[in-house]
């Protein structure tokens, strides 16, 4: 009797854990690849976030698949949802004024790397993936250049707070250390510093072979997720709405790259108030390579520039009778006092110099 | 209970046929506007409009300074809903009287003639007796001014228009101070 009672209470519990694993589960599937119309937005207030997604070239691409379900991080995504309620039962914050937080979009960056993956190991090997340890506690720096709010508006972008809450003490005198130790090696310059995911766009389609000029000539060239996050403003900036500036050595006008994405770097390599050519952190090169894009030479991603040179110099390095990747430059040798940037003829040419002259 | 098939035919055209009207339950057409109601916009445009007008470069309604003003009305500004609201029905009771038609109606001399009065306190009416009109006109005037050269975030300066009027570089292009030694290298290159 005891024995059927105690099967009796198993089978029960038995029927009540599937079922509840059989609805949860059907529900979080469902979830998971119904329209985010149905799902996502049903609580979530990111109108505006769904109409650029769903004009994006991402747009095939789920919610959860970047930003991760409401599970991802186990009990701190729990935590999350339940401030969302809680700000929004609190604040009266417009749904065009919501944004992910940093660690929300460090974590999204994360997922970029399943599809992007070449992208991403390129940009995990150069200069554009430093921590927040290697830019800020740089003694060399901050011994030279008091930190101050602007250093945000490239290095930590999506950062909510000031640097004065990133680091201690605010001076030229170190030792310097990071308030939070956590986001010593969190980038500083994160794939969204340069992209913007929900840009509109086209997604990824092969060409018309019927029409061969859509192969080559009339290919879509357009740049779209290249654009500009400014912590300013809080917005990305396409390519095209950035400005081109007008830039001048020793009082003439310099020929800027007409290639908009030099638009992007010259916007963190920029020059001083004055747009001189060279000055601050400007690279925009003059010389012989004026006019010439940064993409020329750099890869975008690791800003790898060796063996740039053979892209375009094999021929002309005949010419000369002269080896551009021997020749005294800072190609060769980083001291050298003839910067790749705006190296000269006369540089390596001192005879030609007299001629003209 | 029975129910017939040309009872039930009827039911459901009925039903169907009052779906139409359920639109008329909300009352009046809804402004668009945060604050403001359409008439009010539609003054609110007039007026930005004259203090920045659209020439060869884009003008105050071209940089959507009536966004600005709405949004910043249930924001920052929302102590001024008041004075907004009266100091428009104002304008526009002189405008009826004297011209029979709202501000935004009139020819747009008439338009800087009343608002020459009123910069000059010198506009007729009961409610600028005890509200000086010089005092909105400044209003409008600073407000039109936020918006069409504040940032586009606040609601006005639609694509960034006045920046690129007055060929500021946007976002800003400002480098650091501490490379002067590239200058110098350069300066070696100039010789």
């Amino acid at each position: 009797m005891k024995q059927r009672k105690l099967y009796r209470i198993f089978l029960i519990a038995g029927i009540v854990i599937a079922g509840f694993f059989l609805i949860s589960g059907s529900f979080y599937t469902y979830w998971s690849v119904a329209s985010p119309q149905k799902t996502c937005l049903s609580c979530h207030e990111i109108n505006p976030s769904f109409n650029t997604w769903e004009a994006s070239a991402h747009r095939d691409i789920s919610c959860f698949e970047c930003h991760g379900t409401a599970l991802s991080n186990g009990l701190h995504s729990l935590k999350e949802k339940s401030g969302m309620v809680f700000t929004h039962m609190k604040t009266d914050v417009a749904s065009e004024n919501l944004r992910m937080t940093e660690l929300q979009l460090l974590q999204t960056m994360e997922r970029c790397k399943n599809c992007h993956e070449s992208e991403f190991t390129n940009w995990k090997s150069g200069g554009h993936s430093a921590g927040y340890a290697d830019i800020f506690l740089h003694e060399t720096h901050n011994k030279t250049e008091q930190l101050n709010g602007d250093c945000l508006r490239c290095h930590g972008m999506f950062y909510e707070k000031t640097t004065a809450d990133l680091v201690d003490p605010i001076s030229q005198q170190g030792p310097w250390k990071l308030i939070e130790p956590e986001k010593t090696r969190q980038p500083v310059i994160p794939c969204m510093a340069c992209h913007q995911i929900h840009a509109p766009g086209e997604t990824v389609r092969q060409p018309d072979f019927a029409n061969p000029n859509n192969i080559f000539y009339a290919r879509n060239l357009t740049k779209n997720s290249v654009g500009f996050y400014s912590r300013h403003e809080k917005k990305h900036f396409q390519l095209e709405q950035l400005p081109r500036p007008d830039m001048v050595l020793f009082g003439d006008t310099v020929q800027t790259p007409a290639d908009p994405v030099y638009r992007l770097c010259v916007q963190c390599h920029a020059p001083s108030v004055w747009h001189e050519v060279g000055t601050s952190d400007d690279h925009t090169p003059v010389g012989v390579h004026q006019g010439i894009s940064c993409n020329a030479c750099h890869e975008p991603h690791s800003n790898n520039q060796r063996n740039s040179c053979d892209k375009c110099h094999s021929d002309v390095s005949k010419n000369c009778r002269l080896d551009v990747r021997t020749m005294n430059t800072t190609y060769a040798n980083p001291a050298s006092s003839n910067d790749i940037h705006f190296v000269g003829c006369v540089n390596c040419h001192p005879d030609q110099k007299k001629k003209s002259n | 209970m029975n129910i017939t098939r040309r009872k039930f035919i009827q039911s459901l055209s009925l039903a169907s046929g009052s779906l139409l009207l359920f639109p008329a339950c909300g009352g009046s057409q809804k402004s668009v506007w945060r604050f403001l109601t359409t008439e009010e916009a539609e003054t609110i445009i007039a007026l930005a409009e004259q203090i920045i007008p659209g020439d060869q470069d884009p003008g105050a309604t071209d940089a959507g300074v009536i966004n600005f003003i709405d949004k910043q009305l249930v924001g920052f500004y929302s102590n001024f809903q008041e004075t907004y609201r009266n100091g428009i029905a104002a304008l526009n009771q002189y405008c009826h009287e004297k011209f029979s038609q709202p501000f935004e109606k009139l020819e747009w001399n008439r338009q800087t003639e009343v608002l020459k009065l009123m910069e000059k306190n010198s506009i007729e009416g009961e409610y600028w007796k005890e509200n000086p009109a010089s005092r909105f006109f400044r209003m409008i005037r600073d407000h039109s001014m936020q918006g069409f050269y504040g940032s586009p975030r606040h609601g006005g300066n639609r694509d960034y228009v006045s920046y690129k009027m007055i060929r500021i570089d946007f976002p800003h292009i400002i480098g650091q101070n501490r490379y002067a030694s590239r200058c110098e290298t350069l300066n070696a290159f100039a010789k």
